[in-house]
């Protein structure tokens, strides 16, 4: 096949924000966490999953498999959806959109906790400290959908 | 009459095109759209979303790049994730729906110039909205002169503009506006502004008359057996008067009342018609596609066959009164709402020309019936179907199932259907799959216990197989092609429903779960947020996947080309890129796994002269592209794919097609995860270049 790939890359290149391709760099360092790093408490997904029940499952879906009107939270095209991006860019989703009929309704505090459920479900792993409730910290966390390659 | 007066406070059309006040009138006394326009939702009001353009071709595909875009963040108060618009293009002007105010605007169809914008600021009822966002899209009406745009706003209010300048039309209804929660035969409950009822597709207009119909919050676990009804109503174009009803549930003394036994009819609701309506306007004759009833996997407080529930029904265009009916599915209780436009085919079918319509379906079958008459080209005998144990649950013992074509999608689970690529993988998803009742078609859903089972697992039920973008029909083959998903499980358990929750007796949920009120998108708007929890939330949660991959075997989605004088597939190829997920598995490295398409089911087709296309609704990331989705271009004879081009998000609007100044275009909503929604023309380059 004589795809345009590759012209389609250059352009994508040439429009993207700078900052966004620094800090794909800036995520090999070796200092920067990602999910797979133990990021929120079992406690909290407990917490979130009780307001996900309440805010979220009705357009979501009790397994978080997505409705009619409503993307699944679970599974390959929510983790490719996400894949590379930050938990801060998914928190900014959840914060400028959720709920529907009122985003921003819910506190900081309940968004994280509902990430923190959403994290849960898609298996990565509990840890001893909350997920923060700045988008600024939650920036710092990559969202890699692969488990990393045990460090040697 | 003080929301009357904030809505007119409020409206805004802003004029950003002077030049626009000086559009040269058509001359002709009547509308035709040409083949190079696209002047309706579905290209045409037989539903076909086919044009003869050839202009862009399998030579050339690669080579497409983008002409213009626009996002939609700043038509609304918040961006929005989910631009399902399809636009508009006639006369020299693109139309479409934009963002979460769900704004009217016109485009240069060259440039993507905006050329006016019109919004309606709703306050509590747009916000209490059972659909929301900038909807599927508008309609366009030209006696040909005078030209008009409908469109209906996510508060339910039917708004009429002069397509030159977004401006309303103040001799339309009141001052161009028409509140569709009045004069509907029914009270629309609790009040105007929260009553639930609303719309998110584009209006159709055929001849002189608007057809509007209705949609409800979803219904897995509705609070009560009681709500407002879906009537479908044809208005006039020039003066906004309703012109006829349709009662979707009969009313005493109508035609299938009897079908709702103990009185049902009187306060079940829903059965609306949320999808695109399609039209022969020759005929004189409106197609229905209808929904589901209240209360989608439980019936037993609307025992009997539920007529129009389901139910694809044909009626007079001047009248609305009934011509025939078929119900594709009695007594629903899987979530089978007709979810697309019926498709308008005349084909020959024995030597004979036949007038066809021809209905895809959440449940994979095609149902192909002469459009006059209504009766099935080929037989569609009532086959007997399991019937369940549901605690007061009424069952139909039958459903009827086409003997041609064959199912387009799988639309139920066995073992077989489960992953394959290595037996281990099989193993243990058979252990996931043996907590849920399994079975074909039809299966019904069970209560949900611990020892299981925890419910029907089921496939071509709420999502789909195919769901509301539709298939497309090409009058040159006498060929349907349609995308369905062919992965898409959807486990359907019920629990008793606690009184404080619902005075339904069983509502969807899983044993060992809480049960919790489930608020919709429009409720408690504004409210204050609920307390943190004081204790919490029990009880299990299967994943419905093995390790990550999917638990249903490949192909995930497919695009399938389906004859409609045989009533057989010419071909069917799985759409879309396999998943990362898949492609990056560590269980699976080293083995060579054919393209699998992808579990997703808002996919929409275009046919031209020569090509299908269709967007992927997967993000991959793959070695040839960095995060994105490509759009897809098949040669329509044979499915093989000739081109594809990247698209920054996965397509969720579905494609369509003109020409504009001798250059063809194709345009589509895409959006998103991370990425809102876009407007995106793709165009060939310019000669020389």
């Amino acid at each position: 096949m004589k795809l345009k790939y590759p012209l389609a890359i250059l352009l994508l290149a040439a429009f993207a924000p700078p900052h966004r391709l620094l800090r794909g760099q800036a995520s090999t360092s070796s200092e920067s966490r990602s999910v797979w790093d133990g990021v929120y408490t079992e406690e909290q997904a407990k917490r979130g999953e009780s307001v996900y029940r309440k805010e979220c499952a009705a357009c979501h879906g009790d397994l978080l498999t997505g409705g009619e009107s409503a993307p699944p939270l679970t599974g390959g095209a929510f983790l490719a959806n996400w894949n590379g991006l930050t938990i801060g860019d998914l928190f900014d989703r959840i914060r400028k959109t959720m709920p529907q009929s009122a985003p921003g309704r819910l506190t900081r505090q309940q968004d994280a906790d509902i990430l923190a459920f959403m994290l849960s479900v898609n298996k990565f792993p509990a840890g001893k400290t909350e997920l923060y409730r700045q988008s600024e910290m939650l920036k710092e966390i990559r969202f890699e959908a692969a488990k990393p390659e045990p460090k040697k | 009459m003080r929301e009357k007066r904030l809505q007119r406070l409020n409206s805004v059309s802003l004029l950003l095109f002077a030049g626009l006040l000086c559009w040269p009138a058509a001359t002709s006394a009547q509308f035709h759209a040409k083949d190079t326009e696209w002047p309706s939702y579905a290209a045409d009001l037989a539903g076909t979303r086919y044009r003869p353009l050839d202009q862009i071709n399998a030579t050339n595909f690669n080579d497409l790049e983008i002409a213009w875009r626009i996002k939609t963040d700043n038509f609304g108060d918040r961006p929005e994730y989910k631009l399902e618009g399809t636009p508009l293009m006639v006369n020299g002007v693109l139309y479409a729906t934009a963002g979460s105010r769900r704004a009217a605007i016109a485009l240069d169809p060259a440039t993507g110039e905006l050329l006016w914008i019109h919004g309606e600021h709703e306050g509590k009822r747009g916000g209490a909205a059972p659909r929301q966002l900038s909807g599927r899209g508008l309609a366009y009406w030209s006696d040909g002169k005078d030209e008009r745009i409908f469109y209906v706003t996510p508060g339910f209010r039917l708004i009429c503009l002069d397509a030159k300048t977004g401006v309303r039309i103040p001799s339309f209804g009141n001052n161009g506006e028409v509140d569709l929660k009045l004069n509907n035969d029914q009270e629309i409950l609790p009040d105007l502004i929260t009553g639930e009822i609303g719309i998110q597709s584009a209006p159709v207009v055929a001849k002189d008359t608007v057809i509007i119909g209705a949609a409800f919050r979803e219904g897995m676990t509705p609070k009560s057996m009681r709500n407002n009804k879906g009537y479908v109503r044809g208005f006039d174009v020039r003066t906004g008067k309703r012109l006829w009803i349709f009662h979707t549930i009969p009313k005493k003394g109508e035609f299938g009342y009897d079908t709702w036994e103990k009185g049902s009819a009187e306060y079940t609701g829903n059965t609306g018609v949320w999808t695109q309506i399609t039209v022969d306007e020759q005929l004189g004759l409106v197609y229905l596609p209808v929904e589901s009833p209240t209360s989608d996997f439980y019936g037993g407080h609307r025992p009997g066959n539920n007529l129009f529930g389901e139910t694809l029904v044909c009626v007079d265009l001047k009248t609305g009164e009934r011509k025939w009916h078929f119900q594709l599915v009695h007594h629903p209780l899987w979530d089978m709402d007709i979810s697309s436009a019926p498709i308008l085919a005349d084909i020959t079918v024995g030597g004979k020309p036949v007038k066809a319509v021809a209905q895809p379906s959440k449940q994979g079958f095609l149902y192909v019936f002469d459009r006059v008459t209504g009766k099935p080209i080929w037989p569609m005998p009532e086959h007997p179907v399991e019937v369940g144990n549901v605690p007061g649950e009424w069952y139909s013992h039958t459903q009827p199932i086409p003997t041609k074509p064959p199912a387009y999608s799988r639309n139920g689970v066995s073992i077989d259907d489960l992953i394959d690529f290595t037996p281990a993988l099989r193993e243990r998803a058979k252990e996931i799959a043996s907590q849920y009742h399994l079975g074909p078609v039809y299966t019904p859903p069970t209560v949900s216990k611990l020892e299981g089972p925890l419910g029907t697992l089921t496939m071509g039920t709420a999502s789909g197989g195919t769901n509301w973008p539709g298939g497309s029909y090409d009058p040159e083959t006498h060929n349907v092609y349609v995308y369905a998903c062919n992965s898409c499980i959807e486990p359907i358990g019920l629990v008793a429903a606690p009184k404080e929750i619902s005075d339904i007796a069983y509502i969807a949920g899983t044993a060992g779960r809480e049960v919790e009120i489930l608020h919709g998108p429009g409720e408690n708007a504004g409210a204050d947020s609920p307390k943190p929890p004081k204790k919490p939330a029990g009880g299990g949660f299967t994943r419905l996947d093995v390790d990550g991959l999917p638990l249903i075997k490949a192909p995930y989605g497919t695009i399938t080309a389906i004859n409609l004088d045989k009533g057989e597939f010419v071909w069917q190829i799985p759409h879309g890129e396999t998943p990362d997920v898949v492609r990056n598995s560590a269980i699976l490295k080293g083995m060579n796994i054919p393209r699998t398409g992808q579990t997703t089911y808002n996919v929409g087709t275009l046919v031209t002269k020569t090509l299908v296309i269709a967007g992927e609704g997967t993000i991959t990331t793959t070695a040839d592209h960095p995060r994105g989705a490509m759009l897809r271009a098949y040669d329509k004879m044979t499915g093989k794919e000739v081109g594809a081009v990247y698209m920054p998000a996965p397509q969720t609007g579905s494609p369509m097609t003109y020409m504009v100044n001798g250059k063809q275009y194709i345009v589509m909503a895409v959006s998103g995860g991370p990425y809102s929604g876009e407007y995106i023309a793709y165009t060939l380059p310019a000669a020389g270049e």
